[in-house]
């Protein structure tokens, strides 16, 4: 018998959404077949039978939202477990819970009260951590919480523990909690999990700035060429259905400016040590959802013609709103385009996408005074920001492949030029 | 005072120069804070000045002069004679230990910043303490304030001090003759410390306790052995007694005692001793002007970092509910200092160890094992007697045992408790052992120097795990 449980599919998932159950009850499935489709907070996963065998119970419907770890369904392949029968209900799995919990939270004496397990030092540690030692579980012995214990949980966000077991009136600020009620503080101030998507976001970030040392270049392109390109190519793309943009022709700038300049296009591998050169462009699109920065990628855009990448990037960016991108729609990409021009914003410093090596960021088009032989006209102008990681690209780099960018998107017909 | 006076401005003021409110002076000095510490009489408070220290060079007194009657049974022969106890040349030698701690203490407020004013202190408002100095009035304006006023002998209504016949423990003290008959109104652990003192000093010693034994607050088993040594030492012990009457009669006190199994019972005495508990001293220091809350026995409720309904006042040691122990005192008194610099510090423990100098000492630290199960624990115990520890015969002390108190499952330790000689030393490593979760095992199999009184401890573990080596084992 082997239980299935919900795995993390990746991204920090806690729990997700049965969206479909491929499966009956009493079917026969192979290893590696598709059993489930599970949508998280992200991304859509098919799940697929971990063992050959026939399906003897499933334990959750279609629309039903599971956490992480918890039995999804049983396949019996032949082999006996030393589990009991899976949990059937709520009620018993939480009795389960229970009993595994019981012996690492162990606490003991005191008048009153089991207290928890932990030597002075460790509890002095946790509230010099803001951690309520009561919430954490010990892996030393009995239970004892350890100072890795309090590190580990320092890691994972979690709930606010319930008001009475706060032991916090010793790490306010002294003077201001003299004055300031506790009433007053809360109305200003809410608490929200990190959690889904957005604590993603949050370890994404951290690792790329912790990692890799920024720098952002920052350049004007003139877009009266190619605005005028766009306006007569409009009707065609119109006929076929899609909505053309600025954003394909400058995916189609960037892979030239790429396959020249391929460092742009690669990534560093901390552990073997060598710089990978990759030979394929996928581009990921940061794109804003409902739920935070999502970046699906367009894959191979060196092989799409304006039209395909035209529709594909509608087509992602819906998905993505939608919350059913797969892991494969939002994995694999090797060099990111930030288009926050339509909303506004003259120039920024954008954080790359870690391991990329390069983000391009598109601000806003205006129209600007600029100068031209000699005389001030106005120009349809938009800003670009670069950021590169400068282990791998050195200044000058980045500034010429930018050079090669604005060259093609002023003088759009080059794109045509270079076409292989 | 005058109204408009110019208050002096200070971080910190700390009310009472007890051990705890010195140790938080001290500490707050450490933390660059300015602090003025009040305190109306000496510095060290009741513990240092009339409690824990002159007591105990009391005890140690009555202690070497009871054993010179059994130097005989070790071969030490005494020059013919009776040898003698002159309380006077005691009370001068206990002056010079008292006053070489309370210069220590001056001086380590000193050297920390602390700002000494001596006089009787009262809050004004929740900003200010006014201190009487004698001849003048002081204003101290402040961020915070820790309270630190202790607690005093509490009597009961028809058992009125007087001084010279019925006295408190701090009178008693005070004493230059050794009394012929002392009676003593309470068998908690101040009355049976006093009461053995005195006894192996040459008086005759009667203990009146109301409840069903004397030291009710610790384990039956701990109380009977000092019952035992008491009766050994010629005290009589009147339990489940109460006092009905007392009067001063021709330079002698009548006590009017009644018993459910004596019935009325008339003991005449030189001395009387009424030590039937402590008293917060949290009436006479304005609490209701700085607002700050009292419970119905006039205790002030505090939480971890020993802070009071008002966030900005603490309060610390006797005054707070709780164990009237110094080493509590001093441990809050940390706390609250480390607390208002900032630094997140928390009383966080319940394992405060108790210490009681009878003959012989009691200690322990954590759960009795009544209390565990109460707890819900399913637990084991076993007890090391010192009979079986060779260092304590050969120092002529082979009387009590030590136990520990384990979870049948883990063999965590719950609790250890210890009587025999020295259990004031020895529950230190109790206190610590609980501090880290240790387990039986870990007791057991740590190394105990040979021969020395800590190897009951070792013992009491093996036994609980079933394989002490000096006692047969339980099957």
């Amino acid at each position: 018998m082997v239980e299935f449980k919900l795995p993390d599919v990746g991204e920090g998932m806690h729990e997700g959404e049965i969206l479909r159950v491929l499966v009956k009850t009493g079917e026969f499935v192979q290893m590696d077949q598709p059993i489930l489709e599970v949508q998280t907070d992200k991304v859509n996963a098919e799940l697929s039978a971990p063992a050959s065998g026939v399906v003897t119970e499933i334990f959750f419907a279609e629309g039903d939202t599971v956490h992480v770890g918890t039995t999804l369904l049983t396949i019996d392949n032949g082999t006996k477990t030393e589990k009991a029968p899976p949990p059937k209900t709520e009620e018993t799995k939480a009795v389960e819970a229970k009993e595994v919990k019981e012996p690492v939270t162990a606490k003991s004496v005191g008048q009153g009260a089991k207290r928890v397990l932990a030597t002075p030092f460790v509890r002095q540690m946790a509230r010099e951590m803001k951690i309520d030692i009561e919430q954490v579980q010990g892996t030393g012995p009995i239970g004892r919480v350890t100072e890795e214990d309090l590190r580990r949980f320092a890691q994972v966000p979690h709930a606010k523990p319930s008001k009475e077991k706060i032991v916090e009136p010793a790490l306010q600020p002294v003077s201001s909690a003299a004055k300031g009620s506790s009433a007053s503080r809360e109305k200003i101030e809410e608490r929200i999990l990190l959690k889904g998507i957005r604590k993603k976001i949050a370890e994404q970030m951290v690792k790329s700035v912790s990692t890799i040392p920024h720098v952002t270049s920052v350049d004007e392109f003139e877009m009266d060429e190619l605005k005028a390109v766009r306006e007569r190519l409009k009707p065609f793309a119109e006929k076929k259905g899609v909505k053309l943009t600025f954003l394909p022709f400058f995916i189609k700038a960037l892979v030239l400016a790429l396959k020249e300049f391929p460092m742009l296009n690669s990534s560093l591998d901390e552990e073997s040590n060598e710089i990978v050169l990759k030979h394929y462009y996928h581009i990921g699109i940061a794109t804003d959802t409902p739920q935070g920065l999502i970046v699906p990628v367009i894959k191979d855009v060196d092989q799409k013609s304006i039209f395909e990448l035209a529709a594909e990037i509608s087509s992602l960016a819906q998905l993505a709103r939608d919350g059913k991108l797969k892991m494969e729609q939002i994995s694999g990409g090797t060099f990111t385009i930030s288009n926050v021009g339509s909303i506004g914003g003259l120039q920024a410093t954008p954080i790359i996408n870690h391991p990329e090596a390069a983000i391009l960021s598109l601000h806003k088009m205006e129209k600007r005074w600029v100068v031209r032989e000699d005389e001030g006209v106005i120009r349809w102008m938009m800003n670009t920001s670069l950021s590169f990681d400068h282990r791998l690209i050195d200044g000058v780099t980045a500034v010429k492949f930018t050079n090669r960018i604005k060259e093609l998107i002023e003088e759009p017909n080059l794109l045509f030029a270079e076409m292989i | 005072m005058v109204v408009g006076e110019v208050a002096v401005e200070t971080d910190v003021v700390v009310i009472g120069g007890g051990p705890g409110g010195y140790a938080a002076a001290i500490r707050l000095g450490q933390l660059g804070k300015s602090v003025v510490l009040i305190e109306k009489e000496a510095m060290g408070g009741v513990c240092l000045n009339k409690g824990c220290i002159p007591s105990k060079a009391l005890i140690h007194a009555a202690g070497e002069f009871h054993k010179l009657s059994s130097m005989g049974k070790i071969g030490i022969r005494l020059p013919q004679g009776e040898s003698s106890f002159h309380m006077t040349e005691w009370q001068q030698w206990k002056s010079s230990i008292i006053s070489q701690l309370n210069k220590g203490v001056s001086h380590l407020c000193e050297a920390n910043g602390v700002t000494v004013v001596k006089g009787a202190a009262t809050f004004l408002s929740d900003d200010r303490v006014g201190v009487e100095t004698g001849h003048d009035f002081e204003t101290f304006k402040f961020e915070h304030a820790i309270i630190a006023t202790g607690s005093r002998p509490f009597l009961s209504g028809f058992l009125e001090r007087d001084g010279t016949h019925i006295l408190d423990s701090t009178d008693l003290l005070q004493l230059t003759d050794v009394p012929e008959k002392l009676a003593i109104i309470g068998g908690g652990y101040i009355g049976m410390e006093m009461g053995m003192a005195f006894s192996k000093l040459g008086a005759k010693v009667t203990v009146i306790e109301a409840a069903e034994r004397i030291l009710p607050q610790i384990g039956a088993a701990f109380s009977q052995e000092i019952q035992k040594q008491a009766k050994k030492l010629g005290m009589t012990i009147k339990t489940s007694t109460k006092v009905e009457t007392a009067t001063v009669v021709d330079g002698r006190v009548e006590l009017r005692l009644f018993s459910e199994q004596d019935g009325e019972e008339l003991l005449i005495q030189d001395k009387v001793l009424v030590t039937i508990g402590r008293k917060p001293n949290t009436e006479k220091i304005g609490l209701s002007q700085a607002d700050v809350h009292v419970d119905e026995r006039g205790y002030i409720p505090v939480d971890q970092s020993c802070r009071t309904n008002r966030p900005h006042i603490y309060a610390i040691g006797d005054v707070t509910p709780g164990m009237a122990l110094a080493h509590r005192a001093a441990k809050q008194g940390v706390v609250a200092a480390e607390v208002i610099s900032g630094l997140p510090s928390a009383n966080d423990s319940e394992l405060v160890p108790y210490v009681i100098f009878t003959e012989p000492q009691i200690a322990g630290v954590g759960l009795t094992r009544e209390e565990a199960e109460q707890l819900g624990y399913d637990v084991k115990s076993a007890a090391f007697p010192y009979g079986a520890n060779g260092r304590a015969l050969a120092t002529d002390q082979g009387s009590g045992f030590a136990e520990v108190i384990v979870d049948t499952k883990t063999h965590l330790l719950l609790g250890m408790h210890v009587v025999g000689a020295e259990a004031s030393n020895l529950i230190g490593e109790g206190v610590l052992a609980l501090e880290m979760s240790a387990r039986a095992e870990d007791l057991s199999m740590t190394m105990h120097a040979h021969p020395t009184l800590s190897e009951v401890w070792m013992e009491a573990a093996a036994s609980v795990l079933g394989h002490a080596i000096h006692v047969v084992n339980k099957k």
